[in-house]
Formats: structure tokens, sequence, C-alpha cells
């Protein structure tokens, strides 16, 4: 997987964020390591995009990337046509009520000391009233998200995760965003709060009209809400394409693993099995970065990098060899 | 269910009560469970049902301020009459224990081996250079590569997955007849999920083990365990073999929790149903069915009676009064659609846009 290249990036005017060739590199002890490796997405106007990968493939880097914590390396991140990597720290600051996040940990991310009113309200303080909400209209927004407004005075602590993660939704539509950015909003939540929460993002997706970003572990979620999914592996896109479109046809040699592993599921995927480590990200494989555990790798997978390249309606996947249905191949 | 010479384990109305600051609190209430040898079961649940409680409680893992009544008999020995002399070699060596996160289950300042081997000498009194052969032995079967050299490394150096391994590894050493395994996979990618429980499968079988494996994922419980019981609130809601728990499941509970879960198989976008409501205080435990505030069938009856666990066809517990798919279930259901509102005062307007 290697995938670099931007074909599947979309000529829209509803293109909301356009990302192109991102690469985020950390310093470590001895040298760099790349968690981000030429990625290139885009984000349409109310639509939500499901990223999905295993740990340290840089699903979260590269959402955290477009809202410029960390700022990329190189690359450019297109947010209604400005770059935001050329902005100075004055100028990005004017962009950032537009670009809000959830983040996974619903008690941590909340300030333990102050009351729920205002952790929601903080962002109407610093800007000023902006679009649909104000300061006075908090206890309209508690009750959109589910929260009694008379509880506006207690603290985090007083809640459950579920109504915590209820509450980071409120502050994170008070300022009347255009992008959300998600990371792994229910993954400590147990499954019973966690379709209460993904129906309220689906409500107040719909309702007020944001695009999301949406970042799990978990495929069975990330297909549930996402229009459009992008498989990630160490750094690269796998494989992009419509949520049902790619359950259905997967065609990447990895995203088949990965649905072939979910538990339970009638697998439409033939068994795989992913046997070897995944190799370290600060010395990644030569050519496809998969080659080390695919079943089909040969060597032109271990020295070309495969370019992302159309399979189907939308549907994009960076590998030499797909599994394709036999008459498509070619 | 079996007679008591094939059963591996038998817990008898067991009972954990925790005294807090807040009062006493009932984790496990009255829990009883047969597992037959080579059986595996799976105890799914949400966090609070008790699940990791009850796991903990068999192995002699209770916290401080907890008591427990009701007897337990692991391999035929009552583990209450158990001398001070056997008990020091029973947990650990016929019964062990696989923990949920591998970061926190190992040592950090000693190396695999030593950690491998501490129990083997502890418990089977074996020799250095037997007890090392045998680690590497353990690490070959559960799948790490070149074993000789990660006896010498710290958890550190190892992945989340290998470090799983490992702590299988060490519940194995002294080859219990008895796995527990709580949570074993909950840290870990799918993908490493997949391979860890085919591991753990695969043991089983080899060495005719019995497996307690405690989930919160239906989906993981049901590919990996001959039979499957549902709790919430310390209780057992049901128990049966887990394709009859799937084809033919009896308590709104259990219906509830598939229900809540996203399919991979539905369509995006296909809505998702909740549980309404919050599970119960178990500071103040209801007198009826604890789920009766949250469930679709519930008649005043079940807000005054708790019902008992009983064998509605062979093998297939439940423990409701109005069960799934039968004429009073059916008849419940739709009585309370039809007021709008559960014998418990649950509204269903709401729920039933939800439930649709």
């Amino acid at each position: 997987m290697a995938g670099s290249g931007t074909a599947h990036l979309r000529d829209d005017p509803r293109v909301l964020v356009r990302v192109e060739h991102m690469v985020v590199e950390f310093p470590i002890h001895g040298g760099t390591v790349q968690a981000v490796s030429d990625v290139s997405f885009d984000l349409i106007e109310g639509e939500t995009l499901g990223i999905v990968g295993e740990s340290g493939c840089g699903k979260s880097t590269t959402a955290r990337a477009v809202i410029q914590m960390p700022r990329p390396t190189s690359g450019s991140v297109l947010f209604r046509g400005t770059d935001l990597t050329q902005l100075s720290a004055e100028d990005l600051r004017s962009v950032r009520p537009d670009l809000q996040m959830i983040f996974q940990d619903p008690i941590s991310s909340l300030n333990p000391r102050r009351t729920v009113h205002d952790i929601i309200a903080e962002g109407l303080r610093v800007w000023g009233d902006r679009g649909e909400w104000s300061i006075d209209k908090i206890d309209e927004l508690m009750e959109a998200v589910g929260i009694d407004p008379r509880y506006g005075e207690r603290k985090p602590h007083q809640f459950s995760g579920g109504q915590c993660q209820r509450i980071s939704i409120a502050r994170a539509f008070v300022l009347d965003p255009k992008v959300i950015i998600c990371d792994e909003p229910v993954s400590a939540l147990d499954v019973s709060v966690q379709a209460q929460i993904l129906n309220l993002l689906e409500d107040m997706k719909a309702r007020y009209g944001v695009s999301l970003m949406f970042i799990s572990h978990d495929l069975s979620v990330v297909k549930n809400i996402s229009d459009r999914v992008m498989v990630m592996y160490l750094g690269k896109v796998c494989e992009v394409a419509g949520s049902d479109d790619l359950f259905a046809r997967p065609t990447h040699h990895y995203t088949r693993a990965l649905m072939a592993a979910i538990p339970g599921s009638r697998a439409i995927v033939d068994e795989q099995v992913l046997e070897a480590e995944l190799p370290s990200a600060i010395d990644p494989p030569a050519g496809c970065r998969f080659n080390t555990r695919c079943p089909a790798a040969t060597d032109e997978c271990r020295s070309v990098e495969p370019q992302l390249r159309p399979v189907g309606d939308g549907h994009f996947v960076a590998c030499h060899h797909p599994h394709l249905p036999v008459a498509a191949a070619s | 269910m079996s007679d008591d010479r094939s059963n591996m384990l038998e817990i008898d109305d067991l009972r954990v009560e925790f005294s807090t600051a807040a009062g006493s609190l009932s984790a496990v209430d009255g829990v009883s469970l047969q597992l037959a040898e080579k059986e595996s079961i799976a105890i799914v649940g949400e966090s609070g049902s008790g699940k990791s409680v009850l796991a903990r409680t068999l192995i002699g893992l209770l916290a401080g301020n907890g008591t427990r009544t009701g007897s337990i008999r692991i391999g035929g020995k009552d583990i209450d009459a158990l001398t001070k002399k056997e008990r020091k070699h029973f947990f650990g060596v016929q019964a062990a224990m696989v923990f949920q996160d591998p970061m926190t289950s190992l040592n950090p300042v000693k190396r695999i081996g030593a950690q491998l081997t501490e129990s083997m000498k502890y418990h089977l009194d074996l020799p250095s250079n037997i007890a090392n052969d045998r680690a590497i032995a353990l690490l070959r079967q559960v799948h790490i590569p070149s074993p000789e050299r990660r006896l010498r490394q710290y958890p550190h150096e190892l992945s989340g997955g290998m470090r799983q391994r490992v702590v299988i590894a060490m519940a194995l050493a002294c080859e219990p007849r008895l796995l527990i395994a709580d949570e074993p996979t909950t840290a870990l990618d799918v993908t490493v999920q997949k391979t860890i429980l085919d591991v753990i499968d695969e043991l089983r079988a080899e060495r005719n083990m019995s497996l307690i494996l405690i989930t919160h994922d239906l989906g993981v419980a049901e590919g990996r365990a001959d039979r499957i019981g549902v709790m919430y609130a310390g209780r057992l809601m049901e128990l049966a073999s887990a394709k009859d728990l799937f084809s033919g499941m009896r308590h709104p509970y259990t219906q509830a929790l598939l229900r809540s879960i996203p399919n991979p198989d539905r369509p995006s976008h296909t809505r998702l149903h909740p549980i309404p409501g919050r599970p119960p205080d178990l500071l103040n435990p209801p007198t009826g069915c604890a789920f009766a505030a949250r469930c679709r069938h519930a008649r005043p009856e079940c807000v005054d009676n708790k019902p008992p666990l009983i064998e509605g066809s062979a093998g297939h517990f439940f423990a409701c009064h109005f069960p799934v798919g039968t004429p009073e279930g059916e008849a419940a259901l739709a009585e309370n659609m039809r007021a709008g509102v559960t014998g418990a005062g649950l509204s269903l307007d709401e729920a039933a846009e939800e439930f649709v």
C-alpha cells in the first residue's frame, strides 16, 4: 500500500477540504519517522469521510494535521480554497472555529473544574456569537444533544461517559463549524451508548449541515456512519471508496484482511491471515508498504510503489495486483 | 446439565458484595453455572455488569472490601475447602487467568524469560534449565518467532499483540485445566485480535482445556464459544449454546444488545437502536427485574418480581417473565405498544422511533 497519487481527488465545487501530498514527520532519537507519507484526499460539504486502519497507521495524525495540529512537514491542506499550511498563526486562528474536534476519551477531554454550561459556551465567549448559537441559546443546544439544561451547572464528573460525549458534541457544534474531526469518539463507550452517540452525530449532522472526518479502528462503526471510507496502512492510503461499495467489493488485500478479521461477520471475504508483524514506520518497506504481509506480493511490489487508480465508480485502490472480479481485471 | 464428574467448574448461587463509602454494592447477584471439561463459555455484558468481578472471584482475586457467598468448585474441589498448602499451588496451576491489558499485566523491569519461568519454578519446582526449555516451547506454541531471543527481552521491546501472547503463555505455563480470559483482545487491533483468539482456540483444543471468555463483544463471543451467558447488573439474563442464542434469543436485553451494534452486513447510515435509559444503580438495586426500566416487554409484574433463571428449552436458560418470541412476550410487547408506555413506565414514543 502504498499508495500515493491523487487520482481519487474530485473536481467538485462543493469540495470543502482538499489535502494534497501531505507528509507529517516527527523527530525521534536519531532521525525522523514519517507518520503520514504523501497522503491526499478530499471532503465534500455534508459528507462523512471514515478513516480506518490499525494503530500506528497514521489515521489520527492525518486528521489532526488537517487542522494544523501538528503542522504538516510538506504538502497542502486547502480549506475552501485557502491553503492552511501557508497561513500565519494569527490567520490560522481565525479559521479554527470552522474546524472542530471530538476526542476519544469523553471524560478527560472536559475540564473537570468547570461547569458543563461554561464548557459548552467557552467558544462563544472567545469568538462572540456566530451563526446558529449564542450564549442565551446554550440550553437549546444542550437539549439538541440530549442533556437536560437543568444540569448546566454540574461538573463533568457528575455525568456518565456517554453523557460527557454528548457534552463534547455540543461543544464542537457551538461555533457552527464546517468540519468536525471525530477521533475514535465511541471507542470508550459501551455498545448501547455507542449507538446513541452515533445516532446523535447523524442527527446533528443532518440538522446543522457539517462534514465529518470519522476516525475509528472499528470497521462496522465506520461503515455505518460514513459516506466514503479511506483505508490507511503505515502512513499511506490503500483504498478509497464509497462506504457500501468498499464493504461489498474490497479490492486491496489489506482491506480484505481487515474485513476478514471483523469478529462475527458473515464474511464476504475469503480467509486471509496477517501473520507477520506490522513493520516499523521508522524504516518502512520499499515499494508497496504492505508487501511484507501481503498474500499477493511480487517483486514489483517490493520495488515499485503503487499509485491510487480507479477500479470502479469512485473506487480507487493503490495495489499492483488488486483483488478484482475476473472479467474486470486488466 | 451434565453429571458432576465431567464438570470442570461448578458455581452455585455466587454473590459478591462490595462495601463502599456509599453503602453495600451487589456486583454479582446469584450466578449459578456449570462448565464441562473442554467446554468454552463466553460471558458477555456491558461495563458494570459484573462479568470481570465474576472472573476474578473464580480465581480468588477479590478486592479487600468484597465478600463472597455461594460455592465455587473447580475440578471437583470446593475452593473454600482447600487447605493452605493446597491453595498455594491451586490458583495459577489448576485455573489460570489472562488479563485484559498486556501493558500492565507484565512486569516492565523483568525479562520475559524470568516472568515466564517464575510460576513453573515456584509451583512445579522445576530447575531453571528445564523451565527455560518449557518457556521456549510455550512461546513457540503461541506463535512467537525466535523464542530464544524473546526470553532475553523486556516487555517494552514487544508489540501489544506479542505481549498478549506472552501473557497467554504465562497463563498456560503450569498447564491449567481451566483458563479464564478477561477481555483478552480488547486493547488490540482487529487483525491482532483474530490471531490471538485463534491461538487460544488452538491451544484449548490441543490441551483439552475449559475456557471462560469474558467479553463485551457479542461478535467475539459468537465465533469462539460453545455457550454464551449474557450478564446484566450482576445476574445471568440468558444462557444458551451460541447457536440457540443467536437463532432464538429469548431475553429482551440480549435482543436489545444485539440490535444496538452496527452490523457490517447492513448498508451504511442504517439507523441504530440504542437501549433507552441507563443501567440500574447497584447500590440500590430494583426489587424486580434489573432490566425492567429499559425493557420494551416490561409489565407491572416485572417491576415487582425478579424473574428466576429457568430452562425454557433444553439447555436454553433465561430470566424473563415475557420472553422474546413467545406468546406471552409478544402479547406484553403489543400491550405496551398500544399503551405507548411499558408497565415499568418507559415511554415507547421515543423508543418506538429508535426501535423501528
